[in-house]
C-alpha cells in the first residue's frame, strides 16, 4: 500500500511540474498565437479584397472591422449539409458595387476547412470575386494540404452569377474534368483534379463553402438578385 | 570534442540512422515527406523534442523508480512536443500549418522514445545531448533526403525552387506509393554503404 501510494505521488509531482511548465509555455505563446491567426484572417482579407494588385478598400478600414470583431464568439449564421457560414461577415462599399466577406467552413479529410470569400453584389447580381483558404491543418500534408497553394485555390475564382446559381462542383463531381479552368468557372465547375489529384475531399470542402455562403448571401442578405 | 562524445554524436548519421538503418519513425517519415520543406521542417520539430527529453530523462534517470519510467518518459515526451506545438504556432505559423496533425504525433514517435529508453535513461546528460542532437539530425537529414527526392520527382520543384517543373512529372512519387518506393531505394543504399565499409573493415 505504501509502495503504491508512493508511486503515485512521485507520477502526481512529475505531472504537475509538466503542468506547470506547460501553463508557462502556454501564457508565454497566448499572444503570439492570437497575433498569428489574426494576421492569418487579415492576410486573408486583403487578399480576397484585392483587385488586380489594388486593394479595393482601405487598409486600414479592412483591420479596423477585423479588430472590432475579434472580440465577438465565432457563430454559425447559416447552415447548409455540407457546410456552415460563420460570423463575422464584413461588408464594404467599392464604387457603385457592395463586397461582402464571409468566412466558412466544409469538412476535409481531417477536419474543418475554412474559406474566406468575397462577393460582389452589383446590379442584382452576386459573383464571386475571390477565396482564400485560411483552415487546412489537419489535411495531409501533400495531398489536401496543397488546397494551400495559389495554383490549387486560383481554380475557385472567379465565379459568376450563373455558375453559383448552377451550384459549385469540383470537376470530378460534376463529371467535366476534360474543361478548361476558365471554362469551368462559368458553369460554377472548379477545374481542380489535375492540381490535386487524389485529394477530393479537401478541394470538395471548399466548393461546398463556397456555395453555403453564396446561398447565405441569396436568402438572408440581398433581397433583389435578379 | 573527445572519440566518446564524436562517437555518440556521429552514430546517428549513418551507422545507426533512426530511418535508413533502424526503420523508426516511419509513420511521420512516410507521411510528411512530399517535399523536402516538410521533411527538414518535421525533422527539426522532431530533433528539438528528441534533444530537450534526452537532456530532462538523463537528469532524472536516477530519481525516476524503475516500475513507472514509461509513464514519466512519455509525460515528459508529451510535454515537450506540446511545448514545440504551441511555439510553432505562435512564430511559424505557415509551417506548423503545413505539418499539422503530424507535430501532436512526435509524442508517439519510437525514436524518442527509443533513446530515452535506450540512451538518455542509462547515460550522463553531455551524452545523452548528443545522441539526442546526432539521431535527431540524422532523423531531419533522412526526412529532407527523402522530401527532396520526392518533390524533385514528384512536382520537379526543390525546396519550392523549380528545377523542371513539370517537363517531368512521377505523381505516384508525392503519393503514399512514392513513399515506399523512395525509403526503399534509399534503404537499400544505406545497407549497400554498410557492406561495403563493413568490408573495407574485413580487408583491413
Amino acid at each position: 500500500m505504501k509502495e503504491i501510494i508512493k508511486t503515485g505521488l512521485i507520477l502526481m509531482i512529475f505531472t504537475l511540474v509538466a503542468g506547470l511548465a506547460l501553463g508557462l509555455i502556454y501564457k508565454i505563446t497566448e499572444k503570439p498565437i492570437q497575433d498569428a491567426e489574426l494576421q492569418n484572417v487579415l492576410n486573408a482579407v486583403e487578399f480576397v479584397l484585392t483587385d488586380n494588385g489594388n486593394l479595393m478598400v482601405d487598409k486600414d478600414l479592412i483591420s479596423k472591422k477585423i479588430n472590432e470583431s475579434v472580440s465577438e464568439t465565432e457563430k454559425e449564421i447559416f447552415k447548409t449539409d455540407k457546410a456552415a457560414v460563420l460570423t463575422p461577415v464584413l461588408k464594404f462599399d467599392f464604387n457603385d458595387k457592395t463586397i461582402y466577406v464571409l468566412k466558412a467552413y466544409g469538412i476535409g479529410y481531417g477536419g474543418k476547412v475554412i474559406t474566406i470569400a468575397s462577393f460582389i453584389v452589383q446590379n442584382g447580381r452576386i459573383d464571386l470575386h475571390a477565396i482564400k483558404v485560411i483552415e487546412y491543418s489537419q489535411e495531409t500534408p501533400g495531398l489536401g494540404a496543397k488546397i494551400a497553394e495559389e495554383n490549387s485555390q486560383e481554380r475557385f475564382y472567379p465565379i459568376p452569377y450563373e455558375g453559383l446559381e448552377n451550384g459549385v462542383k469540383v470537376d470530378k463531381d460534376a463529371g467535366k474534368s476534360n474543361l478548361d479552368p476558365e471554362e469551368a468557372k462559368k458553369i460554377g465547375v472548379v477545374k481542380i483534379s489535375d492540381v490535386m489529384t487524389g485529394a477530393t475531399i479537401t478541394p470538395r470542402a471548399v466548393a461546398n463553402s463556397i456555395q453555403a455562403m453564396f446561398e447565405y448571401l441569396k436568402t438572408e442578405v440581398v433581397s433583389n438578385v435578379e | 570534442m573527445s572519440n566518446r562524445s564524436w562517437k555518440e554524436f556521429s552514430k546517428g548519421f549513418i551507422v545507426e540512422n533512426p530511418t535508413f538503418v533502424q526503420a523508426l519513425g516511419m509513420c511521420p517519415t512516410l507521411a510528411t515527406t512530399t517535399s523536402a520543406k516538410n521533411g527538414f521542417g518535421m525533422g527539426l520539430a522532431a530533433t528539438a523534442v528528441l534533444v530537450m527529453s534526452n537532456i530532462v530523462i538523463s537528469l532524472l534517470r536516477k530519481t525516476v523508480p524503475e516500475k513507472i519510467r514509461i509513464p514519466i518518459f512519455i509525460t515528459i515526451i508529451a510535454s515537450f512536443v506540446t511545448i514545440v506545438d504551441l511555439l510553432m504556432h505562435a512564430y511559424v505559423y505557415d509551417l506548423w500549418k503545413t505539418l499539422g496533425l503530424f507535430i501532436p504525433l512526435i509524442v508517439v514517435n519510437c525514436i524518442i522514445m527509443g533513446r530515452a529508453e535506450a540512451f538518455a535513461s542509462k547515460n550522463n546528460v553531455w551524452y545523452s545531448f548528443l545522441d539526442g542532437l546526432g539521431m535527431g539530425l540524422g532523423f531531419t537529414a533522412s526526412l529532407t533526403l527523402l522530401g527532396a527526392v520526392r518533390e524533385l520527382l514528384g512536382s520537379g520543384t526543390l525546396f519550392d525552387i523549380t528545377i523542371w517543373g513539370k517537363a517531368f512529372n512521377v505523381f505516384i512519387m508525392i503519393l503514399p506509393p512514392g513513399a515506399y518506393l523512395t525509403l526503399g531505394l534509399l534503404a537499400a543504399f544505406f545497407a549497400f554503404i554498410g557492406m561495403k565499409r563493413k568490408e573495407r573493415g574485413n580487408n583491413k
